[in-house]
């Protein structure tokens, strides 16, 4: 988005992508150069605060599921030893008795 | 967050001998079974102790984090784990059974924290703005993940069971996806 000023007039262009390039259009002069350039910067000042507060959520999230990881970690290590020292064996993602037991 | 909920250095330590020596018992190494042994007897109580109690404190965030300042939701919460925590233990649970419990506790406490919080985002947000579709995609795949946590450590707890016990049983999971 950009406002320029030429020879004391505004004119306003927005950046738009068109596949991998960016293209600058036209989007007015004067006053409504000026009110679209505010509404546009408006939007965009919105959207980022949107997606900031939706990343901050994401991140409670999973700093939630972080509290659980610790000690379920801890379980599933202690779970694989016992069963191990049991002589279970996992089989094809399945834990059995070995036959040697 | 986590900070205080971690485990200590030393039970890592041995958690992370524990895994190593399980790997080489199980790939048939005699002697690594015998020190598993070892280990298990010697250390495997202390660290229970602290994965349990570095679990409740876990638990104790979430409802806090899900009641959200209300006495009586609280009260209400904790009774319901309290219950949960005694139907599944049982009676005289082994330390590890215990640990298991506290698993699958607060794994269903998180699964409804998760879906609670993001309910009720959605009531907020929702008519204010349009979600962003990868925002939705990051949130089911957090419930969903959290979800399948909390099978597996249901499944993980009948199937020590089942060593302690040594008869055969069938783990039947229910999920309910659909609230009335």
């Amino acid at each position: 988005m950009t406002l320029e000023r030429r020879n004391g007039r505004l004119y306003y262009y927005r950046s738009v992508r068109d596949g991998e390039k960016v293209r600058k259009v036209y989007v007015g002069a004067g006053e409504v150069a000026r009110i679209c350039y505010e509404t546009d910067m408006l939007r965009r000042t919105d959207r980022r605060a949107h997606q900031e507060r939706e990343r901050t959520e994401l991140e409670r999230l999973e700093g939630l599921v972080a509290l659980v990881e610790e000690f379920s970690g801890a379980a599933k290590v202690l779970v694989i030893a016992h069963l191990v020292d049991a002589v279970y064996r996992k089989r094809k993602g399945e834990w059995r008795r070995a036959r040697s037991a | 967050m986590p900070g205080a909920l971690e485990l200590s250095e030393d039970a890592r330590g041995r958690l992370t001998e524990l895994r190593a020596l399980s790997e080489k018992a199980e790939a048939g190494d005699k002697e690594a079974r015998k020190e598993l042994r070892r280990l298990l007897r010697a250390s495997s109580p202390e660290v229970i102790a602290e994965a349990s109690h570095i679990a409740r404190r876990a638990e104790w965030i979430l409802v806090k984090t899900i009641s959200a300042g209300k006495p009586l939701m609280q009260e209400a919460l904790q009774e319901r784990m309290h219950q949960m925590r005694a139907e599944i233990a049982g009676e005289n649970p082994t330390p590890l059974e215990v640990l298991l419990t506290e698993r699958v506790v607060a794994g269903w406490l998180l699964v409804e924290v998760l879906e609670g919080l993001i309910a009720a985002q959605y009531q907020r947000d929702v008519t204010a703005h349009r979600v962003a579709p990868t925002y939705v995609i990051q949130q089911s795949r957090i419930v969903e993940s959290a979800t399948r946590r909390y099978l597996a450590a249901i499944r993980e707890l009948a199937r020590v069971r089942k060593l302690q016990s040594g008869a055969p049983v069938q783990v039947n999971t229910q999920v309910n996806i659909l609230r009335g």
